[in-house]
C-alpha cells in the first residue's frame, strides 16, 4: 500500500509539474504559475539609487524568490563616481552583482568603455550580457551571449537580447571603442532566433533599441510575450500591449523600475500585467547596499594626479584655453571652443592637477560635438555663443579671436561689431577651407547660427577628454597664454 | 539632423539629447531657460521622457512652457 501511494505521488508530480511534450524534445510546464520580473533600463551609473532598488528587489523576493531581475542596458555613463572609479564603471557592476541581477543586455553606452575595459566589466559581472547582434572578435575577450534560458519555478523562460544601431550600423558611442566588434541588424537578428519560441514557455526580448522600435518589433514578432525595453528613456505606465506583446520601459537613472507578472498556464502565457515601482523617491533602502554606495562615493580615483601645473592658472581664459586644447587635440580637430560660462573657476595653484580638479572645472557631463565649418560659419557661431552666454565671448584653441564691441551704460560688451580670426601664428583663416571644430555640446547647442554642418556627437564627454589630455601631457603651463583680445569701441 | 519641438523644426547635431533640442528651441523662442531641467517633456505618443533621452532624425517632442 505504501509503495502504491509512493508511485501515485510520483506520477501526480510528473503529471502536474512537467507533462506536455512538444517539439525539440522540450517538455512544457503544464501548471499555472506567476513569473515575476523586475526590470530597469538606462540606469546610467545612478549608484545613489541602488540601495532603494535593492530594497524593492528584497521585498519582491520575499514574495517570490524566483524573481528575475533584468537590465535593458546603459548601466554606465552619467555619474563620475561610477564612470571614473579606479576600474571605470565597476561600482555599478558590483552593485548589480550584489542585488543579484539575472541578466543585462548591452546598451550603446556600454561601449563608452573601450574594448579591454568592457571585457573586464563583463568578466567581473556575475550575470550574463545577453546581446545577439554584437559579435566581438575573439581576442577582445568580450563574452556576451545571444540568449539565455532561465528555469523559473519549472517554467522555461528564454531571454533574447539586442542593442540599438545608429545610421552607421553601430551603436551610438565612441567609434574607436567599436573597432573589432561586428554588429548585425536587429530585425535580421531576431528572425534568426525565432526558433527559440518553440523551446520555451515565455519568450522575452531584452531590448536596448528604443520605444518606437520596440513597438515595431512587437508588430513584426508577436512570438514575444514581453519586450523589456530601454534606450529612449520612455516612461510607460505599467506596460503597453502592442499586437499582444507587452512592452515596458522607464525614464533613466532608476527613477522607476517595472514589476511585470506573467501568468503561465500549460506552457502558455495567459495573463500579463505590469506596474511601475518608484525607486529614486523611495525611503526604503537596503542598508548594506547603502554602505557599499557610501564606500564607492569616497572615490580615491578623484584624488589621482593627472598632470603637474608648473605655473599657476590665474584667469578664466587660461583654464578655458586648457579645456579648448583638450577638445581640439583629443578629437584631432583644428579648432576647439568652449563657452566662457562652461569654465567654472578662474585660478588653480602651481602643482598637482587632479581628477577632482577637472570635475570641478567642467562638472556638467557635456558631450563633445565635431563640425566641419568655413571661417564665416566659425565667426557666426562664436558670435552666437557670445550672445547666448550673457555677452561673454567664448574661448578658442587653434585660432585667436580679436573682437570689438559696443558697450552698454555700464561699459560692458553689448554688441559685436567686428571679429577677426587668425591662426595661432597670426595668419588669416583660409576662406576656401572647412575647419574641423570641436566644441562642448552645450556651447554648440546655444550657438544657433547658420551652418551647413550641425555636427555629430563625438562619443565622449568633455571632462573625459580633459582627463586624457592631462594624463598625456604630464606637465602643463598656461601662464600668460591668451586666445582672446577684446576692445570696447565708442 | 532635424527634430520637432512643439511642432517646430529644430536643426541640431547628430546624437543630440532631448535637452539639446529643448535648449535650442527655448532660446529661439526667447523663453526662460532658467528652469529648463524641470520641464516635463513628452514624446510623439504622449509618454514622458527625460531630458537625457537620445533623439534621432525626425523625432518629435512636446513641452509645456
Amino acid at each position: 500500500m505504501k509503495r502504491l501511494l509512493y508511485l501515485f505521488v510520483i506520477l501526480s508530480f510528473i503529471a502536474a509539474g512537467c507533462s506536455q511534450k512538444k517539439g525539440n524534445n522540450y517538455i512544457r510546464a503544464s501548471y499555472k504559475t506567476d513569473i515575476h520580473i523586475v526590470s530597469g533600463n538606462d540606469i546610467h551609473g545612478a549608484i545613489e539609487n541602488m540601495p532603494m532598488l535593492a530594497a524593492a528587489v528584497d521585498s519582491l523576493r520575499a514574495i517570490d524568490k524566483s524573481l528575475l531581475v533584468l537590465s535593458a542596458g546603459d548601466n554606465r555613463t552619467g555619474n563620475p563616481l561610477n564612470d571614473l572609479y579606479t576600474i571605470p564603471a565597476f561600482p555599478m557592476v558590483a552593485l548589480m552583482n550584489y542585488i543579484g541581477f539575472d541578466a543585462s543586455t548591452f546598451g550603446n553606452h556600454e561601449f563608452d568603455s573601450d574594448q579591454p575595459l568592457l571585457s573586464k566589466l563583463v568578466t567581473l559581472s556575475n550575470f550574463p550580457y545577453i546581446c545577439a547582434n554584437v559579435f566581438p572578435d575573439a581576442e577582445l575577450g568580450i563574452q556576451n551571449i545571444p540568449y539565455k534560458f532561465f528555469d523559473v519555478k519549472g517554467v522555461k523562460v528564454c531571454v533574447l537580447g539586442v542593442v540599438q544601431l545608429g545610421i552607421q550600423g553601430t551603436p551610438d558611442s565612441n567609434p574607436d571603442h567599436l573597432k573589432g566588434i561586428r554588429f548585425e541588424g536587429v530585425e535580421e537578428t531576431i528572425n534568426k532566433y525565432l526558433y527559440l519560441r518553440d523551446q520555451c514557455d515565455v519568450f522575452i526580448l531584452l531590448s536596448h533599441i528604443g520605444y518606437e522600435d520596440d513597438c515595431a518589433m512587437a508588430e513584426k514578432f508577436p512570438q514575444f510575450d514581453l519586450i523589456v525595453g530601454g534606450h529612449t528613456h520612455t516612461q510607460i505606465e505599467g506596460g503597453e500591449l502592442h499586437n499582444g506583446v507587452l512592452i515596458t520601459q522607464n525614464v533613466n537613472k532608476l527613477q522607476r523600475v517595472t514589476h511585470t507578472i506573467l501568468t503561465v498556464e500549460n506552457g502558455k502565457v495567459t495573463g500579463k500585467r505590469a506596474e511601475n515601482i518608484e525607486i529614486a523617491s523611495s525611503k526604503n533602502k537596503n542598508p548594506f547596499v547603502a554602505q557599499i554606495v557610501e564606500k564607492f562615493s569616497d572615490n580615491p580615483e578623484l584624488k589621482r594626479v593627472l598632470a603637474v601645473a608648473t605655473a599657476p592658472f590665474s584667469t578664466y581664459e587660461e583654464l578655458g584655453l586648457l579645456m579648448c586644447d583638450a577638445l581640439k587635440e583629443m578629437t584631432h580637430s583644428e579648432i576647439g571652443f568652449t563657452n566662457m560660462g562652461g569654465v567654472r573657476y578662474d585660478t588653480h595653484p602651481k602643482g598637482d592637477f587632479t581628477v577632482d580638479d577637472v570635475l570641478r572645472l567642467d562638472p556638467f557631463g557635456n558631450g563633445v560635438v565635431i563640425m566641419e565649418l568655413t571661417p564665416k560659419e566659425i565667426e557666426d557661431m562664436l558670435i552666437a555663443c557670445f550672445y547666448a552666454d550673457r555677452n561673454r565671448f567664448p574661448y578658442t584653441s587653434g585660432i585667436k579671436c580679436d573682437v570689438e564691441y559696443t558697450a552698454n551704460a555700464k561699459n560692458e560688451p553689448e554688441k559685436v561689431v567686428k571679429l577677426t580670426l587668425t591662426t595661432d601664428d597670426g595668419k588669416p583663416l583660409d576662406p576656401n577651407k572647412k575647419y574641423k571644430v570641436a566644441g562642448n555640446a552645450y556651447a554648440v547647442t546655444v550657438s544657433d547660427s547658420p551652418r551647413e554642418d550641425e555636427g555629430r556627437e563625438f562619443g565622449s564627454i568633455s571632462s573625459d577628454l580633459l582627463i586624457k589630455f592631462l594624463t598625456e601631457k604630464k606637465q602643463i603651463n598656461y601662464s600668460g597664454r591668451r586666445c582672446l583680445t577684446e576692445h570696447i569701441v565708442k | 539632423m532635424i527634430v520637432k519641438v512643439n511642432n517646430e523644426e529644430v536643426r541640431i547635431f547628430k546624437g543630440a539629447s532631448v535637452k539639446h533640442a529643448l535648449l535650442r528651441y527655448i532660446l529661439r523662442i526667447k523663453a526662460d531657460v532658467s528652469n529648463i531641467e524641470k520641464l516635463q517633456v513628452k514624446d510623439c505618443k504622449g509618454h514622458q521622457i527625460d531630458q537625457d533621452a537620445p533623439l534621432k532624425e525626425g523625432d518629435s517632442i512636446t513641452v509645456k512652457l
